[in-house]
């Protein structure tokens, strides 16, 4: 824990394109849609294969539910962490407990929304525009934050398409995003219930 | 001679006061008797008690993160001038925060949470293999520490989680933070260089305090500052005590002046006083510093009421003068004064030297101050009085004649149905009133820090969640190891406390550093639990499609590692002081300690959390009957401490009621009683007060008690003296004594400092009622009328 401690808000550094990308994304109040993640663990030679469905609601926060290989739902909110393993709570940390939480929160909430703005208070972004798609890499400031998340690297349109974290032990995840609907539709009464 | 000691006097005290700029001591703790039965209670004290006292800690409160960074960063700026006064908290660099965990890191096969213990002894292999699958498929599975490979099962980074929790305050950004309601605190700690009790240390510290405060508001104006600190209520007592001291001071000192210009209308019996009461304080001052070499602070609010009975004796003089014959000289007056005059010293300085018999340094220091005080002003006034004073100096006033006249309207006891009647009267009284007296010996109510310090001392606490420095176990055994393993039976007995939220933690060395024991049955236990042969690396590898050389690989890496950290050695106390991650825990660990019984290792297990007093006796009974571990309480130790003395000082009092009548018994026979009845009546009508008032009685009454006595007989003794003639001088005498001691004692009553209050407020009542009676107990009506 304490390595991600160490994060930090520094100066407002905008790099033009950033600009340009926070203004083609469309950020609705609620977004959700169909990932797929592929996770390349140093020590383990197959791709950990993950698909499932996830909602990010504006102010309310991120549901990431897992369905293949089995069954697993993340649930972040302003406050909190809460993984769920079936029905059993596999792990949870709250605000109270743990300050860091609500940064933790802040980022992945940020990333998911494609709040550039947010992130870079934390990372340095340099980022390209190709007519309607973009990509982003994220650099954390701080080195101890760097050390735990290592780069990222996001690329999107009207949303962030997908995602590619690099970590310094040479672990790779890639997550992209598919299927996307917004609007009060978008989310199941189930997804709703979940998040509230 | 006498001209001779008092110049040494006066040189000394100029010495003192402008040579050295002597301050006196304010450490209330100074008064109390050093325990130096127990050198390793004694250490433990010294590392918890005396390391808080130096610490001066302020949260830097702001609605968010970069405002509290640029607050705190302007009151840092402030500080960092004064170095030599206060150092200021150590800047986290990415260093410390890096190598923070390493050496646990390497060990982290030893290292288990009771809660992971009991998992790894009750959960199935399936619940470990899918924790671990969770943790690979989440994309965000809580904190990580390192390698996956390392630490598959989540076991390193749920340990690190438990010991976070030890304390909210976390790194960020170089700062260290708590959260409160969505509010960032900036935590700065500083400590002192000088002693926090030391007057100088006040005076420089507070204001600078005060000017960072005000430089962190004018950069971020919403700015909240909570601070806290020994020395900043140290600082508000003695502002409040030298107020006090020359409140008092003044006062009795202008009351005095005044009442005898109203007797005498001239200017030289006041200045004879002021000699007298000047020559006591000096000599009190001077002769104490020598044998202390420390005043304290309130040995001197003690010695400006000490005014009030040392101008007994010069008042005493100078009434007997106006009174006595012109043809008279005043050396022969002294001649016949004499016996009185001594008769007062001796029952003054019996009723002090009850005091000073006591094993409580401070009301040594005050007794021996009060002896020195009176002896040099009686001294005095025998010495110079006489050759001052001749028949035509003094001429008794019509105020003077108008209140010896008073007397006669006091009526007289003897046999008849109006005084068995107020005897009745005051004996209900007195039963009923005794009847509901209660007693309160609790340090914690003799003070009272100002209302902001408090609030600002109980929104720290609750905030920084700290251990509290006066409640702790304290654990020793002959080794480090027995001491660990000791520790860690008494946690055993503290998890249930935990689990039932009397307190919210402990901090124990053996949370960061396990007993080789407990290190060993760790190791085994997840070795057993999650690296055997058919545990859940194997289902892992299944479900991962690995193979049975990467189950090896694992086993392999986890166990080698284990085998290899810390080159082959076991963690240990000593190790883990070297590190950074040990900077919060350094004051639990005592180390080798050398006792009479040999040295001896010893650690302090804290509580957090912990406040509910009346929960103490729950963990008093939770360390008993441990082998090696003891329960300290230094407040109720304190308390106790002090509850023995009011009783002992109960008993001084009733010697020395026996011991003066003793005394006044060789002198007046059987009349004796009617000097003592006096002040035995106001002492018993302060205690049936007090019952009901529903004041509880602590020490200080006792010890106000005492003083009463001592001027009380004063009175009686005036009014029995034969050589005086004891009509309306007799009476002046008394009146002018009460009436000032009133003055200075009354004011005493207004102190904002509750032993002093309890102190001023017996004496108020005490001396009104000892002068309103004494009268009374006159074995006839003055003979002369006129």
């Amino acid at each position: 824990m304490a390595v991600l401690l160490a994060a930090s808000a520094c100066s407002a550094y905008a790099a033009a394109p950033v600009d340009k990308i926070q203004a083609m994304l469309a950020r609705p109040p609620v977004l959700c849609g169909r990932f797929d993640q592929s996770k390349q663990l140093v020590g383990i030679k197959k791709p950990l294969l993950s698909n499932g469905r996830f909602c990010v609601v504006n102010g309310k926060g991120v549901l990431w539910r897992t369905l293949q290989p089995f069954p697993n739902t993340l649930r972040l909110k302003r406050d909190e962490i809460v993984q769920m393993q079936g029905d059993r709570v596999a792990m949870r940390m709250d605000a109270k407990q743990e300050p860091v939480v609500k940064m933790i929160n802040g980022v992945l909430f940020s990333l998911l929304a494609g709040d550039l703005s947010q992130l870079e208070t934390l990372f340095e972004l340099d980022g390209s525009v190709t007519g309607n798609s973009w990509n982003v890499a994220l650099k954390a400031r701080q080195p101890a934050l760097a050390k735990a998340i290592g780069t990222l690297v996001l690329t999107g349109g009207a949303y962030v398409k997908t995602v590619t974290i690099n970590e310094a032990s040479g672990d790779r995840t890639e997550i992209s995003f598919s299927g996307l609907q917004s609007g009060s539709s978008a989310m199941t009464a189930e997804e709703g219930a979940a998040l509230e | 001679m006498w001209a001779l000691a008092v110049a040494l006097l006066l040189a000394h005290n100029a010495y003192l006061w402008l040579g050295k700029g002597v301050v006196p001591d304010t450490d209330i703790m100074a008064l109390l008797p050093v325990q130096q039965r127990d050198p390793v209670l004694q250490q433990a004290f010294t590392h918890m008690v005396d390391a808080a006292q130096q610490r001066v800690i302020v949260l830097v409160g702001a609605d968010d993160w970069v405002h509290a960074r640029t607050a705190a960063d302007a009151y840092n700026a402030v500080l960092a001038k004064h170095s030599a006064l206060l150092q200021t908290g150590m800047q986290l660099s990415e260093q410390s925060q890096q190598d923070w965990l390493a050496p646990s890191q390497q060990m982290r096969l030893s290292l288990l949470t009771p809660a992971q213990q009991a998992a790894l002894r009750q959960q199935p292999a399936k619940y470990w293999a899918d924790t671990a699958l969770q943790q690979l498929y989440s994309p965000f599975s809580g904190p990580k520490l390192g390698a996956w490979q390392d630490d598959p099962f989540g076991l390193f980074s749920g340990w690190v989680q438990a010991r976070a929790q030890e304390t909210p305050v976390r790194p960020r950004d170089g700062y260290l933070f708590v959260e409160d309601k969505g509010r960032p605190y900036i935590v700065l700690l500083m400590t002192l260089r000088q002693p926090a009790f030391s007057m100088a240390t006040q005076r420089a510290v507070l204001p600078l305090l005060e000017q960072a405060g005000v430089a962190a508001r004018q950069a971020v104006p919403s700015v909240e500052l909570v601070s806290a600190g020994v020395v900043l209520h140290a600082g508000a007592g003695s502002a409040q005590a030298s107020r006090e001291m020359s409140t008092i001071g003044i006062g009795s000192l202008l009351g005095i002046v005044l009442l005898m210009w109203l007797t005498f209308r001239s200017l030289r019996p006041i200045v004879l006083i002021m000699l007298s009461i000047a020559g006591g304080c000096l000599a009190a001052f001077s002769l104490c510093w020598l044998i202390f070499g420390q005043v304290h602070l309130l040995t001197l609010v003690f010695g400006a009421s000490l005014i009030g009975v040392a101008q007994d004796y010069g008042i005493y003089f100078l009434c007997s003068r106006t009174a006595a014959d012109c043809k008279l000289d005043s050396w022969q007056l002294l001649r016949r004064l004499m016996p009185g005059l001594l008769l007062t010293l001796a029952a003054a300085v019996i009723g002090y030297v009850g005091l000073a018999l006591t094993p409580f340094p401070g009301l040594r220091q005050m007794a021996l101050f009060s002896v020195i005080g009176l002896l040099f002003a009686w001294l005095t006034v025998v010495f110079w009085f006489p050759a001052l004073v001749s028949a035509s100096t003094l001429n008794g006033s019509s105020f003077a004649a108008w209140f010896g006249q008073t007397r006669r309207h006091w009526p007289l006891l003897q046999w008849n149905r109006a005084t068995l009647l107020a005897a009745l009267l005051f004996a209900a009284f007195a039963f009923s009133g005794i009847a509901r007296l209660k007693v309160n010996d609790d340090i914690r109510s003799l003070q009272t820090p100002p209302k902001a310090l408090l609030a600002d001392q109980i929104k720290l606490g609750k905030l920084l969640d700290a251990p509290t420095p006066v409640q702790f176990y304290l654990v020793r055994g002959a080794s480090a190891e027995q001491v660990l393993q000791r520790e860690e039976v008494l946690k055993q007995k503290l998890e249930p406390l935990v689990a039932s939220h009397i307190i919210s933690g402990y901090q124990a060395m053996s949370n960061w550093t396990p007993s080789m024991q407990a290190q060993q049955a760790n190791r085994s236990l997840v070795t057993q639990a999650l690296l055997a042969p058919d545990g859940p690396l194997k289902a892992l590898a299944a479900q991962l499609g690995e193979d049975d050389s990467w189950i090896k690989q694992m086993r392999e890496r986890a166990l080698s590692g284990a085998a290899s950290a810390n080159g082959g050695q076991a963690l240990t106390p000593e190790a883990f002081l070297k590190t950074a991650a040990s900077e919060p825990s350094r004051h639990l660990w005592l180390g080798q300690v050398d006792s009479q019984q040999g040295s001896v290792y010893a650690s302090i297990v804290a509580l957090r959390g912990l406040n509910n007093y009346a929960n103490l006796p729950v963990l008093k009974q939770a360390g008993e009957q441990l082998d090696g571990v003891q329960w300290v309480d230094k407040v109720s130790e304190i308390s106790s401490v002090l509850g023995h003395y009011r009783q002992y000082m109960g008993w001084v009092l009733l010697g020395a009621y026996a011991a003066i009548f003793l005394l006044l018994f060789s002198r007046y026979r059987l009349a004796a009683w009617r000097v003592l009845a006096p002040p035995a009546v106001a002492s018993i009508a302060i205690l049936a007060l007090l019952g009901v008032i529903g004041q509880p009685l602590q020490l200080f009454h006792v010890l106000a008690l005492m003083l009463i006595l001592g001027l009380g007989v004063d009175y009686g003794i005036f009014l029995q003296e034969q050589s005086m003639q004891r009509d309306r001088f007799a009476w002046l005498t008394v009146g002018l004594s009460a009436a000032s001691a009133l003055l200075s004692f009354g004011l005493l009553a207004l102190s904002g400092t509750p032993p002093l209050h309890a102190f001023g407020f017996t004496m108020l009542i005490g001396i009104a009622v000892v002068w309103m009676t004494a009268p009374c107990f006159s074995q006839d009506s003055p003979r002369e009328e006129k």
